[in-house]
C-alpha cells in the first residue's frame, strides 16, 4: 500500500491488452502495451481517435479491466481486484477528469465536489467545508449552489477538477480535460491542471490529440492500433 | 446514513413522479385499511346487537312446515302455546324465566295522528327476560293478561308519531278500531339484531292479540333466559325434554320446534365476520401489490435513465453496495411515505364513514401499523431488483451511457 495513498503513485502496465467483443466480434483495443509511470511524473498519452488512448487510461483509472496483462499502484497488484476494492481504490488514489465533465445533473456545484468525500465516509460538516475550499481554489466559490446547467464549460470542467482532487488522489487522470472548450478556457484549465499537480505533487497522466497541450507536461507517449509508438 | 438522505433527496428532484409512485401504495394501504375497518365495525356492529339480545337468551320457534317433504322454513308453524311457555318458566330448573310472543302488523291511531307498526302481544314476563325497560308509566301484570285488557305499552317512535310531545299516559289509542288505554312508555332501544327497530312498536297484552286482535292460540316464539351464560346448554336440554313430553314426540322422532341460542348465533356471526375481513384484506391487498409492481417499473426506469450518473458515482469511487444502498432507499422511501399517507387517509376515511352513515368504524390500530410496515417492506422487496442491477452496473460503460 505504500506508494498508492501518498502523493504521487508510479504506476506499471505490463503486456496489457483489452480486447472488446461486440456483437461475437472481436474488436482489440489494446494489443500489448507495457509502460512505466513514475510517482509524480506528468505524462501526456497522445493517439489519433480510435487509437486506444483512452482505453488505456481507463484501464489505469481502474473503471475498465484488461483482457490480459497486469497493472500494478507502487507495489500492489490492481488488475484483478473486486468490484468493491477497485471502487475504494478509486475513491481515495484516483481522481478522473472527463471531457465531457461528467457532472451529476440536478445537483450543485457544491454536493458534485463533496461526493467522493462521502462516499469516504466523511462526516457531513467536514465535508462541507472542505468542498468549499476545494470549490474556493478553482475559482468557483461563487458558483456553490448552482448546478451543471447553469455552468459553462470552462466552469463545469473546474468543478470536476475540484471533485477530482477532493481525496487527495495520488494520481490524477484527465481524457481530453480541454477537448469540449474554446481555447481560452482550455489554457485556463490546462493552467488550473498543471499548477494543481505541481502544488499536490500527484501522478498526472493527460489523454490529449493536441500536441500543444502534450508539451506542457514532462513526457509524452504516442499510441498507435493499440501499441506504443516510440517507445523503449 | 448519508447515503440513504441521497436516496431520498433525488426523489425530491423528480416530485411529480415519486408523487405517482407513491399513489399505488397509498391506495393499496388506504383500501386495506378502510375494508377492514368497515369489515370490523360490521362484526362490532352485529354482536353488540346480539349481546343485545342477552347472552343467556334462548329463542325458542315452531319447528319448520314441511309440505311434500321440502321444508318451507322455520317459524311459520303454530304448534306453541303460551302454556307451553308456562311450562318452561315453572318445570326447567336452569331456567330463569321464559315468555311466549306473537306480533302482527296493524295501525294505531291516537286522535290526531295514525302510524302503522307492529304490535307485539306478550306476557308480563317479557319485559325482565329481554331486559327492557320503562321510560314512563309502567307494564301490564298477571291480571291484565288474564282478563285480556285493552292496555297498550308503546315503543318510542310510536308514542312520538302519535302523541309528539304531550304525555300518551292515560290516553287511548285505537288498534283495529278498539280503543287500547297506554299505561307506559319503553326506553329507546334501537336496531334488533333482525334489523327491525325496536322502538316502533306497541306492546299489548299476548291474550288480547291472540283473541281480540288475531283470533288465534298460538305464540311466535318463547323467549327463555337461562339462569346464567354457563347453564344455556342445560337449559336447552330442558326445554327441549319438556316441548318433546307436552307435544307428545318421542325421542329420536323430529321436532315441531327448533331452539336456538344466542351464544350459538353471536359465535357464527363472528366466525363469518372473521372470512369477511380476511376476504376483504386479500382483495384490498392485492391492490398494495400492484402499487409494489408500480415501484418496480420506476424504479427500472429510474435506474436506466440514470444509468451515467451511477457510471459518474462509481468513477467517483462509489461501491456497488453504495448504488444499491441508494436506490433501495428510495424505493423504501416512496413506499414508506406512500403506506403512512395511505395509513392516515384510511383513518380519516374511516372516521368519514363514521360521521356520514354513524355505522362503528373502529380504527384497526394494529392492522393499521402492519399494513403500513409490510407495504413498506413490498417497496423495498420490489425495490431490491432495480437496486441490484443499478449495483452490477459496469462503471465504463455506464459512463458511455447515453
Amino acid at each position: 500500500m505504500m506508494n498508492i495513498d501518498g502523493p504521487g503513485i508510479s504506476l506499471r502496465l505490463e503486456a496489457v491488452t483489452k480486447i472488446y467483443s461486440v456483437s461475437g466480434e472481436e474488436l482489440p483495443a489494446l494489443r500489448g502495451v507495457s509502460l512505466s509511470i513514475d510517482g509524480g511524473e506528468s505524462v501526456a498519452i497522445v493517439g489519433s481517435s480510435g487509437s486506444g488512448k483512452s482505453t488505456l487510461l481507463h484501464l489505469m483509472g481502474l473503471l475498465d479491466r484488461p483482457t490480459s496483462g497486469t497493472l500494478t499502484f507502487g507495489d500492489r497488484r490492481v488488475d484483478n481486484l473486486s468490484s468493491t476494492d477497485r471502487a475504494v481504490l478509486r475513491n481515495r488514489s484516483i481522481g478522473f477528469i472527463f471531457q465531457n465533465f461528467q457532472l451529476i445533473p440536478r445537483t450543485s456545484a457544491l454536493e458534485n465536489v463533496e461526493m467522493p468525500l462521502l462516499y469516504r465516509g466523511i462526516p457531513a460538516r467536514e465535508r462541507r467545508e472542505r468542498a468549499r475550499d476545494l470549490l474556493a481554489s478553482v475559482g468557483m466559490g461563487d458558483r456553490e449552489r448552482h448546478t451543471s446547467s447553469q455552468l459553462s464549460g470552462g466552469q463545469q470542467q473546474r468543478v470536476a477538477i475540484a471533485r477530482a482532487i477532493a481525496g487527495s488522489p495520488g494520481l490524477l487522470l484527465a481524457d481530453e480535460p480541454t477537448g469540449n472548450l474554446d481555447s481560452r478556457s482550455a489554457s485556463t484549465i490546462l493552467d488550473l491542471l498543471l499548477s494543481l499537480r505541481d502544488r499536490f505533487k500527484t501522478t498526472l497522466v493527460l489523454v490529449t490529440h493536441d500536441m500543444e497541450v502534450a508539451k506542457h507536461l514532462s513526457r509524452t507517449v504516442r499510441v498507435k492500433d493499440g501499441r506504443l509508438e516510440g517507445h523503449a | 446514513m448519508t447515503l440513504i438522505a441521497l436516496g431520498i433527496r433525488s426523489l425530491l428532484k423528480n416530485p411529480y413522479r415519486s408523487l405517482l409512485t407513491s399513489l399505488g401504495i397509498l391506495i393499496g394501504v388506504l383500501s386495506v385499511v378502510v375494508l377492514t375497518g368497515i369489515a370490523s365495525g360490521a362484526k362490532a356492529l352485529v354482536l353488540q346487537s346480539i349481546q343485545n339480545l342477552g347472552p343467556n337468551l334462548l329463542v325458542v320457534i315452531p319447528g319448520s312446515v314441511t309440505d311434500s317433504g321440502a321444508q318451507v322454513g322455520g317459524g311459520t308453524d303454530t304448534t306453541l302455546t303460551a302454556d307451553d311457555a308456562q311450562a318452561i318458566r315453572t318445570q326447567c330448573p336452569d331456567i330463569w324465566n321464559a315468555s311466549g310472543a306473537l306480533r302482527t302488523a296493524a295501525q294505531v291511531q291516537s286522535p290526531h295522528a295514525n302510524w302503522s307498526t307492529v304490535i307485539l302481544g306478550a306476557e308480563p314476563s317479557y319485559l325482565p327476560v329481554r331486559d327492557w325497560r320503562l321510560a314512563r308509566g309502567g307494564f301490564f301484570g298477571d291480571q291484565e293478561e288474564r282478563g285480556m285488557a285493552r292496555v297498550a305499552v308503546l315503543g318510542r317512535i310510536v308514542a312520538s308519531r302519535l302523541f309528539g310531545l304531550s304525555n300518551p299516559i292515560g290516553k287511548f289509542v285505537q288498534i283495529n278500531h278498539s280503543p287500547f288505554r297506554v299505561i307506559g312508555i319503553l326506553s329507546s332501544k334501537g336496531q334488533s339484531p333482525m334489523g327491525m327497530n325496536q322502538d316502533d312498536m306497541v306492546v299489548v297484552p299476548l291474550t288480547t292479540l291472540q283473541s281480540q286482535i288475531m283470533g288465534v292460540t298460538y305464540v311466535g316464539v318463547i323467549l327463555a333466559a337461562a339462569t346464567s351464560p354457563e347453564r344455556i346448554g342445560a337449559a336447552r336440554r330442558e326445554i327441549e325434554g319438556i316441548l318433546r313430553l307436552r307435544h307428545h314426540i318421542p325421542s329420536g322422532g323430529r321436532p315441531d320446534f327448533e331452539i336456538q341460542a344466542m351464544s350459538d348465533i353471536a359465535k357464527t356471526a363472528g366466525r363469518l365476520s372473521l372470512i369477511l375481513t380476511v376476504l376483504l384484506a386479500l382483495i384490498a391487498s392485492i391492490s398494495l401489490v400492484v402499487g409494489g409492481v408500480g415501484i418496480l417499473n420506476i424504479m427500472l426506469v429510474s435506474v436506466r435513465e440514470r444509468t451515467r450518473e451511477i457510471g459518474i458515482r462509481m468513477a467517483i469511487g462509489a461501491r456497488p453496495r453504495d448504488i444499491l444502498v441508494q436506490f433501495l432507499s428510495e424505493a423504501a422511501a416512496l413506499s414508506f411515505f406512500g403506506a403512512v399517507a395511505g395509513g392516515a387517509g384510511g383513518v380519516l376515511f374511516l372516521l368519514g364513514i363514521h360521521l356520514a352513515v354513524g355505522w362503528p368504524t373502529p380504527v384497526p390500530w394494529e392492522g393499521l401499523m402492519l399494513t403500513v410496515a409490510g407495504a413498506t417492506l413490498l417497496g423495498i422487496l420490489f425495490g431490491l431488483y432495480p437496486a441490484w442491477r443499478a449495483s452490477r452496473l459496469d462503471p465504463m460503460e455506464a459512463l458511455r451511457y447515453e
